[in-house]
């Protein structure tokens, strides 16, 4: 109730506080009908949806990097450690520098969602033997495939220097951001997470159970392998239809259900939509944050977000050599 | 037949053969003890039991039916499983994991109801878990970790139970509670399969005794013939007066 309340709060100061055009009194106005066409324009087109494609991008990935920690039963899997937010990012970057991205809307998640199953599949193969994950394998093959995959998207914006305009869209793009987001952008988020988020929203007593060992979970009916299998595609889809539209986004997927987890336990059934509010509560702010830097900063969104995520990482990797659950 | 049975079950790991032609049967109603030296195959031979390896040959059926031929949630209100080890990296408390026995006989989006909380009190007070049912596995103890895991596999209310080391990490008076809930598991006509160390403490409650050697069930029988001092002495390679060394059946908790 207090997330969504936050939520609820964050959200009506994204619409509402701005360094130029429309502030709360023309919200106000708007929301009773009696603004003019050029302010409703700034908040329906504008506004609006970048506020949607923030609010269910930071639940989307919430979800996944709660379903990616208990399916590899590891507290530290999240899409950017596994290499699916890494995936999804080139598949992205591909789209826009050979330029398919401009053929569909749907064409870069379309490609995200191939980079990010594509990696992290890798990543599983590489760490993982007869379905099992060690901390060191993943967090070794997901450092191995982040950097490279990162040269690879090095590699092919490389190819957009000779044209400014692609190679700073593509740039700025990597970094995160919310700008110029439309409708579209926000129905193919918005869809992302509905249709595979609701889909994992009905797993939540599995996920507890893929907590267990295999052997465990399969004595009380749940075919491990499979099970996992099925949920990783969907933190994969639930990445991808974010990463498209919003570029890199880092640690969300990975701070957010841990703090979740520490106010209401480890059972998905209240962590998988308490994790979706406050991921969208976080990006929110994250977004805020980097609406109301001055604009010679050029604060990205991925720069915000790996400044609130970093150092909760490291208390993580202190309290993990203590020894604790984390 | 009701119960499991397997029959000229051939496993191997790797390059090491570890089961040559088993055959082993459990029928509701009884406890049979699955005893063996370290590496002897005994925890692969619960698992190819269970269906989550399938055997290089050989055949496992419960109730009749092939194991691989069972919905797994058919199967898994029949076949209950305790493994040797458990960790739990999230933070459940003892009654969450508890609850996680009545998985099988919910649908996926059905709340616990009326009869699966009355379940999971049963299961905890059967292996006195209801002190610390609420705290979290991360405060748990060894033993008190094993009481829950048993304590799970008891709310699947499953009418055969593989127990893998249940009296591992015990003390005396809780692996004592263990074996006298043996005795009244076969009171409601459940069949238990364990595996354990101390055949001291676990033979007398059992009505079978199985010797796993060398690939094979070298015997299978009550305990007192199969626990006799030429068999330990084949299996275990050790001298013994298997009839003296029984722990006493009396005893008062």
């Amino acid at each position: 109730m207090l997330v969504a309340a936050a939520l609820s709060l964050l959200g009506t100061l994204h619409l509402g506080l701005a360094r130029l055009g429309p502030g709360f009194a023309e919200l106000l106005a708007w929301l009773g009908g009696s603004l003019d066409a050029r302010g409703s324009y700034v908040f329906e087109q504008i506004r609006l949806p970048r506020l949607v494609v923030a609010m269910c991008g930071g639940a989307a990935l919430a979800m996944a990097g709660a379903m990616m920690q208990a399916t590899l039963r590891n507290p530290l899997a999240s899409p950017d450690f596994v290499g699916t937010a890494a995936g999804a990012a080139f598949g992205g970057a591909l789209a826009i520098v050979l330029g398919i991205a401009e053929w569909s809307v749907l064409a870069a998640p379309t490609m995200s969602l191939l980079g990010a199953l594509l990696v992290t599949a890798m990543v599983f193969v590489l760490a993982g033997a007869h379905g099992r994950f060690s901390t060191t394998g993943l967090l070794l093959a997901g450092v191995a495939l982040n950097t490279l995959v990162g040269a690879l998207t090095s590699f092919a914006v490389t190819f957009t220097f000779d044209n400014y305009t692609a190679s700073s869209r593509v740039l700025f793009w990597l970094m995160g951001g919310l700008e110029a987001r439309t409708w579209d952008h926000a129905a193919i988020t918005a869809g992302g997470l509905l249709v595979f988020g609701g889909l994992a929203l009905r797993r939540c007593r599995e996920l507890d159970l893929l907590t267990l060992r295999d052997d465990s979970a399969f004595s009380l009916g749940v075919d491990g392998p499979r099970a996992r299998r099925v949920v990783l595609l969907l933190a994969c889809g639930l990445t991808a239809a974010t990463v498209a539209n919003t570029g890199g986004i880092a640690f969300v997927g990975l701070i957010v259900p841990h703090l979740v987890r520490l106010l209401v336990g480890p059972a998905h059934r209240l962590l998988l939509p308490l994790s979706a509010v406050a991921g969208a509560a976080l990006l929110v702010f994250a977004d805020l944050v980097c609406r109301l830097a001055p604009p010679d900063a050029n604060l990205r969104l991925g720069v915000v977000t790996t400044v609130l995520g970093a150092p909760y990482f490291l208390y993580l990797l202190a309290r993990h050599r203590r020894g604790e659950l984390l | 037949m009701n119960g499991l049975v397997a029959q000229n079950l051939v496993f191997a790991r790797g390059s090491r053969q570890l089961l040559r032609g088993v055959d082993l049967a459990l029928a509701p109603g009884e406890v049979v003890l699955l005893a063996g030296r370290n590496g002897a195959g005994k925890s692969t031979l619960l698992r190819l039991l269970l269906g989550v390896e399938r055997p290089h040959a050989g055949s496992v059926a419960l109730d009749g039916r092939p194991l691989a031929a069972w919905a797994p949630r058919d199967r898994a209100r029949r076949l209950a499983y305790v493994p040797q080890e458990s960790d739990h990296p999230f933070e459940f408390t003892g009654r969450e994991l508890v609850a996680m026995g009545r998985h099988p006989h919910l649908e996926p989006r059905q709340p616990l109801g009326p009869q699966d909380r009355a379940a999971i009190e049963r299961a905890l007070a059967a292996v006195g878990a209801d002190d610390f049912a609420d705290r979290s596995v991360a405060t748990l103890s060894g033993g008190e970790l094993r009481r829950i895991a048993i304590a799970r596999a008891l709310a699947t209310e499953a009418q055969l139970l593989l127990l893998d080391e249940p009296t591992s990490n015990l003390d005396l008076e809780h692996a004592l509670q263990l074996v006298t809930m043996l005795r009244d598991l076969r009171g409601c006509r459940c069949g238990v399969l364990l595996t354990a160390h101390d055949l001291n403490l676990v033979a007398p409650f059992c009505d079978r005794v199985a010797l796993l050697h060398d690939g094979r069930i070298v015997v299978d029988a009550p305990p007192e013939q199969a626990l006799a001092a030429a068999r330990v002495a084949e299996v275990f390679g050790i001298q013994s007066r298997a009839a003296a060394g029984f722990f006493p059946r009396e005893f008062t908790l």
